[in-house]
């Protein structure tokens, strides 16, 4: 399922309509009318406002709550995740919020932890809003930096993975871990094969003989067509460089 | 002897005076690259192999950093032969099979 919708305006009833049909297969007694209203507000606060891939920001709480009702989740977690980062700017009030939605709600808004760095979560239905958050975060990782891709992926497998599986959410658990461990993988071995890992690995080799080998590894590294087979080199490489330094560290003898 | 140093002499001998880098060693013996590496420092310290950069005629050419070439020395290659033939010496229990190119051989210890 892709929530990501082209950023042009007055799709946004498209986007609701998705979500109400989405949450009526798994819930057919919610309110729509409810997360109807919670997604005029929360469309209404992050009006103007786009993620990084170009998509008006209110794809992202959309996409949340719709991960949330493929999982059950009922009427005052859906409207939570829609208005989970309502409260990020000076848009709109915690008071105000409290008043349209009722203080569950509104607790379960300030209670995902990460948006205001909330302490202790009494209410699992926080840590599932938190959760589906990282989901569709992960999903739409691509434009953003490769550290803050490499560290959420890093928190997601320690802390989020975990917690998913603890709360018995086994789908959004596999989902989470898939896409942590595809960005790792990939993340890390792109790093390599650009040669610096190699090129810093020389440096426990004898200082005569460093940049022989540094340069031959180069341009190996450099005849490979593809990134993969780049990455596989260095990585089988620099399983030999421990070896390769006792070698050249040893006196020529015969025999 | 160890088992991935023969896989290599095995290798540079099916054509002594051919120069070969790096990974088409790797393709050959399939061995990889940080096996490969270690023994041929040791071969070269050794002086049964020499190696040397590419060309610059060929590598500027094709516009890629240079590659660096190995080649048996031929007092290497002899060396080689004689050493291949003692630990394949008819007499000395095969310790596992191996199948290369030339059939299997046993593997001594």
């Amino acid at each position: 399922m892709n929530w990501r919708r082209p950023g042009r305006a007055g799709d946004g009833d498209d986007l609701l309509n998705d979500l109400l049909a989405v949450v009526a297969t798994t819930r057919p007694d919610a309110d729509a009318r409810l997360i109807s209203r919670a997604y005029g507000v929360a469309a209404g606060v992050h009006a103007g406002q786009t993620r990084r891939s170009g998509d008006p920001y209110i794809s992202h709480p959309v996409a949340v709550a719709a991960i949330l009702a493929t999982a059950g989740a009922d009427d005052q977690t859906l409207c939570a995740a829609l208005l989970h980062d309502t409260l990020e700017g000076d848009r709109y009030s915690l008071a105000a919020l409290s008043d349209a939605f009722g203080g569950d709600v509104a607790a379960l808004v300030t209670g995902v932890p990460g948006s205001a760095g909330a302490p202790a979560i009494a209410d699992s239905r926080a840590v599932m809003i938190k959760l589906a958050d990282r989901l569709h975060n992960l999903r739409t990782a691509a434009p953003l930096p490769p550290q803050t891709r490499l560290s959420k992926s890093r928190d997601t497998l320690d802390v989020l993975v975990p917690m998913a599986a603890s709360l018995g959410l086994d789908a959004i658990k596999v989902d989470l871990e898939d896409l942590a461990a595809g960005i790792l993988s990939r993340e890390t071995l792109r790093t390599p094969a650009s040669g610096r890992v190699l090129a810093r690995a020389a440096a426990l080799l004898p200082a005569p003989v460093r940049s022989r080998w540094r340069d031959e590894w180069a341009g190996e590294l450099a005849a490979l067509p593809t990134r993969r087979q780049r990455a596989v080199f260095t990585v089988r490489t620099l399983g030999g460089v421990p070896q390769l330094a006792v070698t050249l560290r040893r006196p020529p003898r015969a025999g | 002897m160890t088992l991935q140093v023969r896989l290599v002499l095995d290798a540079l001998l099916a054509d002594p005076a051919r120069e070969r880098y790096g990974l088409q060693l790797c393709e050959v013996t399939g061995l990889p690259s940080g096996t490969i590496y270690p023994i041929m420092a040791r071969l070269e310290q050794l002086g049964w192999v020499e190696s040397n950069w590419e060309d610059p005629g060929r590598h500027i050419a094709e516009g890629r950093p240079r590659r660096r070439y190995y080649r048996l020395t031929g007092e290497g290659a002899g060396q080689a032969r004689r050493a291949l033939a003692q630990v394949r010496r008819p007499g000395r229990r095969p310790r596992y099979g191996l199948i290369t190119g030339t059939g299997i051989a046993g593997v001594t210890r």
